[in-house]
């Protein structure tokens, strides 16, 4: 029983309830009606499309904003707090969620983070070789993706399709593609987000582009960790705020890091800048997810840490590291 | 007026739509949208108004939908009484049968009630409105909990807000008289384009109504569509009077029953998928058994 004691056990507790508030937590915690969300701004994939979902992610209304509200600023000439005042409302939020829990929204509670997850135990349980870390070439690749569907399909269309320039179906672009969407209505046996749209070759694209990717991004899931998360817009909506993060991911290497990149190869976002040399430095990257792999695979005594704020909650050590590979082993068979 | 009463009694009467009973229904007047916009966007023209003006395709909230209401078969005294999201309430004053809702001053589900009392009948109307605007932070489930007329059609729950009821969905309401269930009791559905048919209540007072796909000539566009509405009736007789209240709302096309293939959609999941195991085939010989 005590093989099963480690961080990454208690985080699939922790995200398989998390799961079930975000998917199905309106039929029990809270109700049906927006106005009865939890935050109705999660820096985390919790779709508003669910009808029977817990909380909403904080890009729905980001989009709805830019589309509704920011644009004004160039068609009305709405006055800035007006126009920005509920974005701000939004982003506040965001903030203060960040301020609490900074990324682990994603490692310990995001629905689709850990739908993600169990596809990938799935195609370990099922023999399916697993790749190794991605390399460095083709992460750095990947990581603008993610920017670029902020900038664009989170803000810069939404507030085109607001001035007019954009047909509706651009409004919220984001959301049109998003797994989560698809993941979470399936969940609960909504069957009506599964489609291809010939409303226009707008929305054409986006329903296709989102049904592609939510085919690709479980098989991909089979074999490499992650997938979609390398390129989700909630890490640079959560980086905005990062610094502020209470909880973070803290390194110091000065006396017994040895270079393993142990770290790295545990890290299910490939995240190779960890194993730099580091000092009691905040290494919480903008990829991060906190999930505390790197810290329970670090072989060396105190060099990788859980901080929040002035407490140490997690460090790394010899013991903790021989255990986590022993279930690891036991695990894979 | 008389341009959109006519052509909204004629469709009314096609099936006896709302015969001997009363019923809200929205008046599609540019007058009543044009007041709507006002009340759900800033005080200067809105980027809807400028859109729809310029022939700019937007959907955005609130388009089409209007803040002036007619109480249709009104012939005596009645009575109408707008129901705010933190349930506080005002009076609404009819014009001929029309009222015009007030600006809101928060979003929000509203319920709109009308009374009319004659010596054997007791007659009601209710229907929701969903207004944007600046969060109301009051839970919906407190408007619809709350006992607004002796029976009463309650839905359970409302459409989302920002949401809308949609053709081949299915929806839940309860039958309730003096804030119980009634049981056993029918209810009658009936819209634009379907008659009415008679559905029955369970032990708990529970209807499950799936609106009819009866649209007619869709636009493969899901804001191109005007809505339809559709009239739910409950009747009982109780205290030696006939009781007899209507629900009313819009509902939509369901985009699934025409311009989105929910086939296609699959096959285009499945086709990601297989591209996926292909990118494992190509890329299996390179990669290293994680460790």
């Amino acid at each position: 029983m005590d093989k099963f004691l480690t961080l990454t056990a208690l985080r699939r507790i922790v995200q398989l309830t998390a799961f079930f508030f975000f998917v199905y937590g309106a039929t029990v915690f809270t109700t049906f009606y927006t106005d009865d969300k939890l935050t109705q701004a999660l820096p985390a994939l919790s779709c508003a499309y669910d009808q029977k979902g817990g909380d909403f992610c904080t890009l729905i209304p980001l989009q709805h904003q830019m589309d509704h509200r920011v644009s004004t600023l160039f068609t009305e000439g709405s006055g800035v707090m007006e126009a920005l005042m509920g974005t701000l409302i939004t982003v506040g939020t965001v903030a203060v969620l960040i301020l609490i829990l900074n990324k682990a929204f994603c490692g310990w509670l995001c629905p689709l983070g850990f739908f993600q997850e169990v596809v990938g135990m799935i195609g370990t349980k099922l023999g399916i070789k697993q790749f190794s870390s991605l390399s460095r070439e083709t992460i750095n690749k990947i990581r603008p993706i993610k920017w670029f569907i902020f900038l664009f399909l989170v803000l810069i269309f939404p507030i085109l399709t607001g001035i007019g320039l954009l047909g509706h179906e651009w409004g919220s672009p984001f959301c049109s593609i998003c797994p989560s969407r698809i993941m979470t209505t399936l969940a609960v046996g909504d069957m009506s987000q599964v489609y291809v749209s010939q409303a226009g070759w707008g929305y054409f694209a986006l329903s296709l582009i989102a049904d592609l990717l939510f085919g690709l991004m479980i098989a991909l899931a089979l074999f490499v960790r992650q997938p979609f998360c390398r390129i989700c817009p909630i890490l640079p909506m959560q980086t905005l705020f990062k610094k502020i993060g209470l909880l973070r991911l803290v390194k110091n290497g000065s006396s017994h890091c040895d270079g393993c990149s142990n770290c790295v190869k545990a890290c299910p976002m490939d995240i190779y800048e960890i194993a730099a040399h580091a000092e009691n430095k905040n290494i919480t990257h903008t990829d991060c997810t906190l999930c505390g792999r790197c810290v329970e695979f670090c072989p060396h005594d105190g060099v990788m840490s859980f901080k929040y704020g002035p407490a140490t909650i997690l460090t790394s050590s010899k013991e903790s590291f021989k255990k986590r590979v022993k279930v690891d082993k036991w695990w894979r068979g | 007026m008389k341009k959109l009463l006519i052509p909204i009694f004629a469709v009314a009467t096609l099936w006896g739509y709302g015969d001997g009973v009363i019923y809200w229904t929205p008046h599609n007047c540019d007058e009543g949208k044009k007041i709507y916009s006002k009340y759900t966007s800033s005080e200067k023209n809105t980027t809807h108004h400028k859109q729809e003006h310029s022939g700019k395709k937007h959907g955005g909230h609130g388009g089409g939908e209007s803040a002036m209401f007619a109480l249709m078969n009104l012939e005596s005294n009645a009575s109408a009484v707008l129901i705010r999201p933190d349930l506080s309430n005002e009076p609404l004053n009819f014009t001929i049968n029309t009222i015009t809702l007030p600006r809101p001053k928060t979003g929000g589900y509203y319920a709109m009630i009308a009374e009319a009392n004659t010596t054997e009948y007791v007659y009601s109307a209710i229907r929701y409105v969903s207004m944007h605007g600046r969060p109301a932070g009051i839970s919906p489930t407190k408007l619809t909990a709350l006992s607004k007329t002796a029976l009463e059609i309650l839905p359970d729950p409302l459409h989302r807000e920002h949401d809308r009821y949609t053709a081949s969905k299915t929806y839940r309401f309860v039958a309730m008289f003096e804030g119980k269930p009634l049981a056993n009791t029918a209810m009658t559905l009936e819209t634009h384009n379907t008659p009415a048919h008679s559905l029955t209540t369970d032990e708990k007072g529970v209807v499950k109504i799936t609106l009819p796909n009866d649209f007619k000539n869709v636009t493969p566009d899901r804001n191109a569509n005007k809505p339809s509405e559709f009239l739910v009736t409950l009747q009982h007789d109780a205290n030696a009077k006939h009781y007899i209240s209507t629900f009313t709302m819009p509902y939509s096309a369901n985009p699934n029953d025409f311009w989105q293939s929910q086939e296609w959609g699959a096959g285009a999941i499945f086709i990601g998928f297989l591209g996926g195991l292909l990118i494992y085939r190509r890329q299996s010989t390179k990669g290293v058994q994680r460790g």
